[in-house]
């Protein structure tokens, strides 16, 4: 057996549902190709709000995939999670006989920043268009950012421990860095990730006062960090989930091990105020690189924040140079999310597991639509770039100031 | 209103509200069966006591709501119903 400070936390199982795939294969294929699938938002009741272009999740049927009795009680966001929950185990090949004995010892842990927004609205309206009484019971759990981790936990029966993560869109980051933890003080298992459904007309009214939300009309222009013609970030459903265990547990089990969570650190900078994540962001690099005992130039590929409003990419790229030295200006460094929006939660956990996927594949994916960049930084662009990838570095940034840094690494 | 609700009723508010199919002859039968045997939790049992004041337009006993079994609801339901109450 490992000793307590030993214990290495490692991916086991992935799961996505995506803008540009509704499993883990489909997502992957249309990332390395570089498809964008962003396009006019079409979900019910969005159509004449002042959002035009988004990354909706299509052609996911929640129905073929979670039973009744779950459904009835959730929103699209918990939905999600819920598929690719169960993508991620099977993935993992982590079946209830390898835990009935030991329910304890799996937990769940999800970041969520929206909300059950969908639902909410429904039961909402309800209330002022009936009446108090006509309001069903979920309401009080489906809208609530703790619904996914919850929902994951009763369905599969799993009594670790659980948590869910409210810090910004970093906090999916966070929320892998948390169940890195719980790993490592001793839980054999957690389901982990995050996934958002921001695209239901009371959610997107909320997301209207974003100084950063992308107006734009053309999908081809609407997000393209880095480059002069950057004008805010496009927003999208989705998210992923994965399992991580214990690198000895796993072994033990015969599952194969994807890559080990190395590293994490995340900071605060004030919100709205760009040019404060650069120090922010800088020092979660930082914390990142020294929790993974990883020079910065041991640093292969970077997935970009790649927010897409000017003063945000410059300040990402200066945190990247402040924290990498010279390296940031040799080491590629992608934003595949161009291609399919930001998820919020969902958009920092799809990098990471873009980022196992690419370092599996050995494959840079690239950054769609995104053609001349303006800033110091070896932006992949326009095809998949071949690179032999032993070391990833996912970086996000919330709306709200939160910054965080996240190291993967392929097994050893 | 004073019709009376039945198994059938209940099963299809069960399937409605909570997303539940069991089967109405069967749960006749296991009336005495508690609610959660059957996949009905409390915030389930709360729906389904929404919907039948929300019918009927008169409110149901504050305890409708805390019934442990098929049976002990119906009764409950429909004495209330007969009486007014």
């Amino acid at each position: 057996m490992s000793t307590r400070k030993a214990r290495r936390t490692v991916v086991t199982g992935i799961g996505v549902v995506a803008p540009n795939g509704t499993n883990t294969e489909a997502f992957w294929k249309r990332t390395q190709e570089g498809m964008s699938v962003l396009g006019r938002v079409t979900r019910e009741g969005c159509e004449d709000l002042p959002l035009h272009i988004a990354g909706e999740v299509r052609g996911f049927d929640p129905v073929a995939l979670i039973e009744e009795r779950y459904l009835v009680q959730t929103d699209r966001f918990t939905h999600f999670a819920m598929a690719a929950a169960d993508m991620a185990l099977d993935d993992a090949r982590l079946g209830r006989a390898d835990y009935e004995e030991r329910p304890f010892g799996v937990g769940v842990v999800t970041a969520a920043g929206s909300g059950g927004g969908e639902f909410g609205q429904r039961e909402l309206q309800k209330l002022w268009g009936q009446g108090s009484t006509y309001v069903g019971p979920y309401q009080s759990i489906a809208w609530f950012y703790a619904a996914s981790t919850g929902q994951i936990s009763i369905r599969g029966g799993f009594k670790g421990p659980c948590a869910v993560v409210a810090s910004d869109e970093a906090g999916g980051l966070d929320a892998i860095a948390h169940a890195d933890r719980s790993v490592r003080r001793g839980t054999d298992a957690v389901v982990v990730g995050a996934a958002e459904a921001p695209l239901a007309p009371y959610s997107v009214v909320c997301q209207l006062g974003y100084r950063d939300l992308s107006a734009a009309e053309d999908p081809t222009r609407a997000y393209r960090p880095f480059t002069s013609d950057a004008c805010g970030f496009v927003p999208a459903e989705g998210g992923a989930m994965f399992v991580v265990e214990e690198v000895e547990s796993a072994r033990e089990r015969g599952a194969r091990v994807r890559a080990e969570v190395a590293g994490h650190a995340a900071t605060f900078t004030t919100a709205a105020h760009w040019e404060e994540s650069r120090e922010g962001l800088a020092h979660a690099i930082e914390g990142a690189l020294r929790e993974a005992g990883c020079a910065p130039d041991e640093v292969d590929v970077v997935f970009a924040d790649a927010l897409g409003s000017p003063a945000a990419d410059r300040a990402e790229a200066l945190a990247l140079a402040d924290a990498l030295g010279p390296h940031s200006r040799r080491v590629p460094v992608t934003a595949p999310k161009t291609g399919i929006g930001r998820a919020y939660c969902g958009g920092p956990v799809l990098d990471a597991a873009a980022a196992v996927l690419a370092m599996e594949n050995g494959l840079v994916p690239p950054t769609p639509n995104v053609f001349e960049v303006c800033h110091d930084l070896d932006v992949v662009t326009e095809r998949a770039r071949p690179a032999e990838l032993r070391t990833a570095l996912v970086l996000s940034r919330g709306l709200m100031g939160s910054n965080a840094a996240l190291v993967l690494r392929r097994p050893a | 209103m004073t019709e009376r609700l039945t198994y059938e009723e209940l099963a299809a508010l069960m399937k409605k509200g909570a997303g539940l199919s069991v089967d109405p002859r069967e749960m006749e039968n296991r009336s005495e069966t508690p609610f959660d045997e059957f996949g009905l939790d409390s915030l389930g049992l709360l729906g389904i006591v929404a919907v039948l004041e929300n019918r009927h337009g008169q409110p149901l006993p504050a305890d409708a709501d805390r019934c442990k079994t098929p049976r002990e609801f119906l009764d409950l339901v429909n004495n209330s119903l007969m009486t007014g109450a």
